[in-house]
Protein backbone atom coordinates (compact mmCIF):
# COMPACT_ATOMS: atom_id res chain seq x y z
CA UNK A 1 0.00 0.00 0.00
CA UNK A 2 2.85 2.39 0.95
CA UNK A 3 4.65 1.36 -2.21
CA UNK A 4 1.53 2.15 -4.22
CA UNK A 5 1.24 5.56 -2.56
CA UNK A 6 4.89 6.34 -3.37
CA UNK A 7 4.32 5.31 -6.97
CA UNK A 8 1.29 7.58 -7.24
CA UNK A 9 3.26 10.46 -5.70
CA UNK A 10 6.05 9.94 -8.23
CA UNK A 11 3.59 9.92 -11.11
CA UNK A 12 2.00 13.06 -9.69
CA UNK A 13 5.45 14.71 -9.48
CA UNK A 14 6.26 13.79 -13.09
CA UNK A 15 3.06 15.29 -14.42
CA UNK A 16 3.18 18.49 -12.40
CA UNK A 17 6.82 18.96 -13.45
CA UNK A 18 5.81 18.60 -17.08
CA UNK A 19 2.96 21.07 -16.62
CA UNK A 20 5.26 23.64 -14.95
CA UNK A 21 7.90 23.28 -17.69
CA UNK A 22 5.18 23.73 -20.29
CA UNK A 23 3.85 26.86 -18.60
CA UNK A 24 7.33 28.41 -18.35
CA UNK A 25 8.15 27.67 -22.00
CA UNK A 26 4.75 28.91 -23.10
CA UNK A 27 5.39 32.22 -21.36
CA UNK A 28 8.80 32.43 -23.04
CA UNK A 29 7.22 32.23 -26.50
CA UNK A 30 3.79 33.65 -25.60
CA UNK A 31 3.55 36.03 -28.54
CA UNK A 32 4.07 33.24 -31.01
CA UNK A 33 1.57 30.69 -29.71
CA UNK A 34 -1.58 32.58 -30.46
CA UNK A 35 -3.02 29.93 -32.73
CA UNK A 36 -2.72 26.89 -30.51
CA UNK A 37 -6.39 26.44 -29.78
CA UNK A 38 -6.66 23.25 -31.79
CA UNK A 39 -4.07 21.41 -29.74
CA UNK A 40 -5.62 22.51 -26.45
CA UNK A 41 -7.91 19.54 -26.84
CA UNK A 42 -5.08 17.20 -25.88
CA UNK A 43 -5.16 15.78 -22.41
CA UNK A 44 -2.85 17.85 -20.21
CA UNK A 45 -0.30 16.81 -17.62
CA UNK A 46 -2.09 18.83 -14.97
CA UNK A 47 -5.38 17.02 -15.59
CA UNK A 48 -3.59 13.70 -15.25
CA UNK A 49 -1.78 14.90 -12.12
CA UNK A 50 -5.15 15.75 -10.60
CA UNK A 51 -6.36 12.22 -11.35
CA UNK A 52 -3.38 10.80 -9.46
CA UNK A 53 -3.96 13.24 -6.62
CA UNK A 54 -7.47 11.85 -6.15
CA UNK A 55 -5.89 8.50 -5.31
CA UNK A 56 -3.32 9.78 -2.82
CA UNK A 57 -4.36 9.78 0.84
CA UNK A 58 -5.43 11.97 2.56
CA UNK A 59 -7.78 12.76 -0.31
CA UNK A 60 -9.83 15.59 1.17
CA UNK A 61 -7.15 17.64 2.91
CA UNK A 62 -3.56 18.71 2.46
CA UNK A 63 -0.78 16.18 2.67
CA UNK A 64 1.53 16.20 5.71
CA UNK A 65 4.18 18.95 5.60
CA UNK A 66 6.92 16.37 5.16
CA UNK A 67 5.26 15.00 2.00
CA UNK A 68 4.56 18.48 0.63
CA UNK A 69 8.22 19.48 1.11
CA UNK A 70 9.39 16.26 -0.57
CA UNK A 71 7.02 16.69 -3.56
CA UNK A 72 7.90 20.36 -4.02
CA UNK A 73 11.63 19.68 -3.84
CA UNK A 74 11.38 16.90 -6.46
CA UNK A 75 9.24 18.98 -8.82
CA UNK A 76 11.60 21.95 -8.63
CA UNK A 77 14.62 19.72 -9.29
CA UNK A 78 12.98 18.10 -12.33
CA UNK A 79 11.76 21.38 -13.77
CA UNK A 80 15.20 22.97 -13.31
CA UNK A 81 16.86 20.06 -15.08
CA UNK A 82 14.47 20.33 -18.04
CA UNK A 83 14.83 24.09 -18.29
CA UNK A 84 18.62 24.03 -17.89
CA UNK A 85 18.88 21.56 -20.80
CA UNK A 86 17.23 24.17 -22.96
CA UNK A 87 19.16 27.13 -21.59
CA UNK A 88 22.43 25.28 -22.23
CA UNK A 89 21.40 25.11 -25.89
CA UNK A 90 20.89 28.85 -26.04
CA UNK A 91 17.18 29.12 -25.23
CA UNK A 92 16.55 32.68 -24.07
CA UNK A 93 13.79 34.61 -22.26
CA UNK A 94 13.18 31.88 -19.71
CA UNK A 95 12.17 33.22 -16.33
CA UNK A 96 13.60 30.84 -13.74
CA UNK A 97 11.87 32.74 -10.96
CA UNK A 98 8.60 31.27 -12.15
CA UNK A 99 9.54 27.73 -11.08
CA UNK A 100 8.80 28.24 -7.39
CA UNK A 101 5.57 30.18 -7.78
CA UNK A 102 4.13 27.92 -10.51
CA UNK A 103 4.98 24.82 -8.48
CA UNK A 104 3.26 26.30 -5.44
CA UNK A 105 0.21 27.15 -7.52
CA UNK A 106 0.01 23.64 -8.98
CA UNK A 107 0.28 22.11 -5.49
CA UNK A 108 -2.47 24.37 -4.18
CA UNK A 109 -4.71 23.72 -7.19
CA UNK A 110 -4.40 19.99 -6.73
CA UNK A 111 -4.97 20.26 -2.96
CA UNK A 112 -1.61 18.82 -2.05
CA UNK A 113 -0.85 21.95 -0.05
CA UNK B 1 -59.67 21.78 -35.26
CA UNK B 2 -57.14 24.54 -35.98
CA UNK B 3 -58.32 27.94 -37.18
CA UNK B 4 -56.79 30.55 -39.43
CA UNK B 5 -57.72 34.20 -38.96
CA UNK B 6 -57.72 36.63 -41.88
CA UNK B 7 -58.70 40.34 -41.83
CA UNK B 8 -62.37 41.04 -42.33
CA UNK B 9 -61.67 43.92 -44.73
CA UNK B 10 -59.50 42.38 -47.41
CA UNK B 11 -58.88 42.41 -51.08
CA UNK B 12 -59.62 38.96 -52.52
CA UNK B 13 -60.54 35.79 -50.63
CA UNK B 14 -64.27 36.23 -51.11
CA UNK B 15 -66.52 34.04 -49.03
CA UNK B 16 -66.76 30.59 -50.60
CA UNK B 17 -63.45 30.80 -52.48
CA UNK B 18 -61.22 27.78 -52.38
CA UNK B 19 -57.75 28.59 -51.06
CA UNK B 20 -54.47 26.83 -50.47
CA UNK B 21 -52.85 27.13 -47.05
CA UNK B 22 -49.10 27.35 -47.34
CA UNK B 23 -46.31 28.05 -44.85
CA UNK B 24 -44.82 31.45 -45.58
CA UNK B 25 -41.27 30.71 -44.31
CA UNK B 26 -40.14 27.36 -45.47
CA UNK B 27 -36.94 25.65 -44.49
CA UNK B 28 -34.79 25.91 -47.58
CA UNK B 29 -32.56 22.96 -48.25
CA UNK B 30 -30.74 25.24 -50.65
CA UNK B 31 -29.52 22.57 -53.03
CA UNK B 32 -27.67 25.21 -55.03
CA UNK B 33 -25.22 25.89 -52.22
CA UNK B 34 -21.98 24.35 -53.19
CA UNK B 35 -19.38 23.22 -50.73
CA UNK B 36 -15.72 22.68 -51.45
CA UNK B 37 -14.16 19.35 -50.60
CA UNK B 38 -10.44 19.07 -49.87
CA UNK B 39 -8.97 15.61 -49.32
CA UNK B 40 -12.46 14.19 -48.67
CA UNK B 41 -13.13 11.50 -51.23
CA UNK B 42 -16.62 10.61 -50.14
CA UNK B 43 -19.08 11.56 -47.48
CA UNK B 44 -22.26 9.86 -46.34
CA UNK B 45 -25.35 11.81 -47.56
CA UNK B 46 -26.69 12.07 -44.03
CA UNK B 47 -23.49 13.81 -42.91
CA UNK B 48 -23.74 16.23 -45.81
CA UNK B 49 -27.29 17.00 -44.79
CA UNK B 50 -26.11 17.70 -41.23
CA UNK B 51 -23.38 20.01 -42.54
CA UNK B 52 -25.88 22.00 -44.61
CA UNK B 53 -28.19 22.18 -41.64
CA UNK B 54 -25.41 23.48 -39.38
CA UNK B 55 -24.11 25.96 -41.93
CA UNK B 56 -27.62 27.35 -42.21
CA UNK B 57 -27.66 27.82 -38.44
CA UNK B 58 -24.28 29.55 -38.46
CA UNK B 59 -25.40 31.75 -41.37
CA UNK B 60 -28.34 32.94 -39.32
CA UNK B 61 -26.11 33.95 -36.40
CA UNK B 62 -23.00 35.29 -38.11
CA UNK B 63 -22.84 37.10 -41.38
CA UNK B 64 -19.35 38.58 -41.53
CA UNK B 65 -17.26 35.42 -41.52
CA UNK B 66 -14.63 34.94 -44.18
CA UNK B 67 -14.92 31.17 -44.40
CA UNK B 68 -16.08 28.12 -42.49
CA UNK B 69 -14.20 24.81 -42.44
CA UNK B 70 -15.52 21.48 -41.27
CA UNK B 71 -12.70 19.19 -40.19
CA UNK B 72 -11.83 16.27 -37.96
CA UNK B 73 -13.22 12.81 -37.35
CA UNK B 74 -16.70 13.72 -38.66
CA UNK B 75 -15.25 13.53 -42.17
CA UNK B 76 -13.86 10.05 -41.69
CA UNK B 77 -15.79 7.13 -43.10
CA UNK B 78 -18.47 5.76 -40.81
CA UNK B 79 -20.06 7.12 -37.71
CA UNK B 80 -17.30 6.73 -35.15
CA UNK B 81 -16.95 10.45 -34.48
CA UNK B 82 -17.21 12.31 -31.17
CA UNK B 83 -18.11 15.73 -32.46
CA UNK B 84 -18.05 18.03 -35.47
CA UNK B 85 -15.14 20.44 -35.65
CA UNK B 86 -15.86 23.84 -37.12
CA UNK B 87 -13.24 26.41 -37.85
CA UNK B 88 -14.79 29.82 -38.44
CA UNK B 89 -12.52 32.42 -39.99
CA UNK B 90 -13.70 35.79 -38.79
CA UNK B 91 -12.04 39.12 -38.12
CA UNK B 92 -13.84 39.99 -34.89
CA UNK B 93 -13.97 37.87 -31.79
CA UNK B 94 -17.41 36.32 -31.33
CA UNK B 95 -19.06 34.35 -28.58
CA UNK B 96 -19.85 31.08 -30.29
CA UNK B 97 -21.36 29.36 -27.28
CA UNK B 98 -24.92 30.11 -28.43
CA UNK B 99 -24.25 28.71 -31.89
CA UNK B 100 -22.67 25.63 -30.35
CA UNK B 101 -25.76 25.05 -28.24
CA UNK B 102 -28.07 25.58 -31.22
CA UNK B 103 -26.11 23.05 -33.25
CA UNK B 104 -26.32 20.50 -30.47
CA UNK B 105 -30.03 21.12 -30.05
CA UNK B 106 -30.71 20.85 -33.76
CA UNK B 107 -28.50 17.88 -34.63
CA UNK B 108 -27.87 16.13 -31.31
CA UNK B 109 -24.15 16.17 -32.10
CA UNK B 110 -21.48 17.92 -30.04
CA UNK B 111 -19.97 20.83 -31.91
CA UNK B 112 -16.43 22.01 -31.36
CA UNK B 113 -16.04 25.51 -32.72
CA UNK B 114 -12.78 27.39 -33.10
CA UNK B 115 -12.78 30.97 -34.32
CA UNK B 116 -9.65 32.49 -35.78
CA UNK B 117 -8.80 35.55 -37.81
CA UNK B 118 -7.25 34.87 -41.20
CA UNK B 119 -3.97 36.22 -39.82
CA UNK B 120 -4.05 33.73 -36.95
CA UNK B 121 -4.87 30.92 -39.35
CA UNK B 122 -1.95 31.83 -41.61
CA UNK B 123 0.39 31.97 -38.63
CA UNK B 124 -0.91 28.61 -37.37
CA UNK B 125 -0.49 27.04 -40.79
CA UNK B 126 3.04 28.36 -41.10
CA UNK B 127 4.33 27.17 -37.75
CA UNK B 128 2.07 24.37 -36.60
CA UNK B 129 1.94 21.10 -38.54
CA UNK B 130 -1.28 20.08 -36.82
CA UNK B 131 -3.06 23.01 -38.50
CA UNK B 132 -1.76 21.85 -41.85
CA UNK B 133 -3.06 18.38 -41.14
CA UNK B 134 -6.43 19.74 -40.07
CA UNK B 135 -6.93 21.58 -43.35
CA UNK B 136 -5.54 18.81 -45.51
CA UNK B 137 -8.91 17.08 -45.09
CA UNK B 138 -11.77 19.49 -44.79
CA UNK B 139 -14.94 20.84 -46.32
CA UNK B 140 -15.01 24.58 -46.88
CA UNK B 141 -17.93 26.91 -47.31
CA UNK B 142 -15.93 29.01 -49.72
CA UNK B 143 -13.16 28.07 -52.08
CA UNK B 144 -9.69 28.63 -50.68
CA UNK B 145 -6.14 28.09 -51.78
CA UNK B 146 -3.71 26.71 -49.25
CA UNK B 147 -0.45 28.54 -49.71
CA UNK B 148 1.81 27.47 -46.90
CA UNK B 149 5.32 28.65 -46.36
CA UNK B 150 6.70 26.26 -43.78
CA UNK B 151 8.55 28.11 -41.08
CA UNK B 152 10.15 25.81 -38.56
CA UNK B 153 10.07 27.50 -35.18
CA UNK B 154 11.88 25.09 -32.88
CA UNK B 155 10.71 26.74 -29.68
CA UNK B 156 7.08 26.38 -30.65
CA UNK B 157 7.62 22.78 -31.73
CA UNK B 158 9.35 22.11 -28.40
CA UNK B 159 6.23 23.33 -26.64
CA UNK B 160 3.95 21.21 -28.81
CA UNK B 161 6.14 18.13 -28.42
CA UNK B 162 6.16 18.40 -24.64
CA UNK B 163 2.44 17.56 -24.68
CA UNK B 164 3.20 14.15 -26.14
CA UNK B 165 5.58 13.35 -23.29
CA UNK B 166 2.49 12.73 -21.18
CA UNK B 167 1.97 9.36 -22.85
CA UNK B 168 5.34 7.96 -21.82
CA UNK B 169 4.74 8.10 -18.07
CA UNK B 170 1.00 7.67 -18.01
CA UNK B 171 0.37 4.86 -20.46
CA UNK B 172 -1.93 2.90 -18.14
CA UNK B 173 -4.03 5.90 -17.25
CA UNK B 174 -4.86 7.11 -20.74
CA UNK B 175 -7.73 6.00 -22.95
CA UNK B 176 -7.13 4.77 -26.50
CA UNK B 177 -8.42 8.05 -27.93
CA UNK B 178 -6.07 10.09 -25.71
CA UNK B 179 -3.15 7.86 -26.72
CA UNK B 180 -4.02 8.31 -30.38
CA UNK B 181 -4.19 12.12 -30.06
CA UNK B 182 -0.81 12.27 -28.30
CA UNK B 183 0.80 9.81 -30.75
CA UNK B 184 -0.56 11.75 -33.71
CA UNK B 185 0.83 14.98 -32.26
CA UNK B 186 4.23 13.32 -31.91
CA UNK B 187 4.30 11.84 -35.41
CA UNK B 188 3.11 15.07 -37.03
CA UNK B 189 5.97 16.98 -35.37
CA UNK B 190 8.46 14.24 -36.26
CA UNK B 191 7.45 14.36 -39.94
CA UNK B 192 7.38 18.15 -40.00
CA UNK B 193 10.92 18.30 -38.63
CA UNK B 194 11.93 16.06 -41.52
CA UNK B 195 10.43 18.65 -43.87
CA UNK B 196 7.60 16.41 -44.99
CA UNK B 197 4.40 17.81 -46.35
CA UNK B 198 1.70 17.10 -43.80
CA UNK B 199 -1.67 15.62 -44.68
CA UNK B 200 -4.02 13.23 -42.94
CA UNK B 201 -3.46 10.14 -45.11
CA UNK B 202 0.31 10.48 -44.97
CA UNK B 203 0.32 10.95 -41.20
CA UNK B 204 -1.98 7.98 -40.61
CA UNK B 205 0.23 5.82 -42.80
CA UNK B 206 3.33 6.94 -40.92
CA UNK B 207 1.72 6.34 -37.51
CA UNK B 208 1.18 2.74 -38.55
CA UNK B 209 4.72 2.40 -39.85
CA UNK B 210 6.41 4.08 -36.92
CA UNK B 211 4.38 2.64 -34.06
CA UNK B 212 3.49 -0.70 -35.62
CA UNK B 213 -0.24 -0.35 -34.97
CA UNK B 214 -3.23 0.76 -36.97
CA UNK B 215 -5.12 3.90 -35.93
CA UNK B 216 -8.07 1.76 -34.91
CA UNK B 217 -5.93 -0.50 -32.72
CA UNK B 218 -4.55 2.55 -30.91
CA UNK B 219 -7.99 4.09 -30.51
CA UNK B 220 -9.36 0.79 -29.24
CA UNK B 221 -6.44 0.61 -26.80
CA UNK B 222 -5.36 -2.81 -28.07
CA UNK B 223 -1.68 -2.09 -27.58
CA UNK B 224 1.41 -4.07 -26.64
CA UNK B 225 2.67 -1.58 -24.05
CA UNK B 226 6.35 -2.57 -24.10
CA UNK B 227 6.76 -2.54 -27.87
CA UNK B 228 4.65 0.56 -28.35
CA UNK B 229 6.52 2.58 -25.72
CA UNK B 230 9.87 1.48 -27.10
CA UNK B 231 8.99 2.83 -30.54
CA UNK B 232 7.25 5.90 -29.15
CA UNK B 233 10.20 6.89 -26.92
CA UNK B 234 12.62 6.46 -29.80
CA UNK B 235 10.66 8.87 -31.99
CA UNK B 236 10.12 11.27 -29.10
CA UNK B 237 13.84 11.37 -28.26
CA UNK B 238 14.85 11.81 -31.90
CA UNK B 239 12.40 14.67 -32.33
CA UNK B 240 13.49 16.33 -29.09
CA UNK B 241 17.16 16.06 -30.09
CA UNK B 242 16.41 17.69 -33.46
CA UNK B 243 14.52 20.48 -31.72
CA UNK B 244 17.35 21.14 -29.25
CA UNK B 245 19.80 21.21 -32.13
CA UNK B 246 17.56 23.67 -33.93
CA UNK B 247 17.31 25.90 -30.86
CA UNK B 248 21.08 25.78 -30.45
CA UNK B 249 21.65 26.61 -34.11
CA UNK B 250 19.09 29.42 -33.96
CA UNK B 251 20.65 30.97 -30.87
CA UNK B 252 24.06 31.05 -32.54
CA UNK B 253 22.58 32.99 -35.45
CA UNK B 254 20.94 35.59 -33.20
Amino acid sequence: MVQNRNKLINLFIGNVSNAVVHEILERAVSKEVMADRYRKELVTSLEIAKNYREKINPINRSLPDKDVAYIKEKIIARVKAEIMTRISKGYKNIDLNLIDSLTDKALRDSKIK
Amino acid sequence: MDQIYIPKNRAGFAIGNYVVIKQLEERQENPAEKLYFYGVKELEPVKLKIIHQVLELINKSISNYENIFITGSFLEKGFNFNDIDFLIIIKNKINHELIRRDIEKETGINAHIITLSSKELSRGLETDPLYQMMLSRCIAKKRFILKIKNKIDYKILDLHLLKSKTLINNFDMLSGKEKYDLARNLIVIYLYLKRNKINTDFVNKKIKEALGLSIQEIKDNIIDKKEFLKRYKLIYNKSFATILKGIEHGSKQE
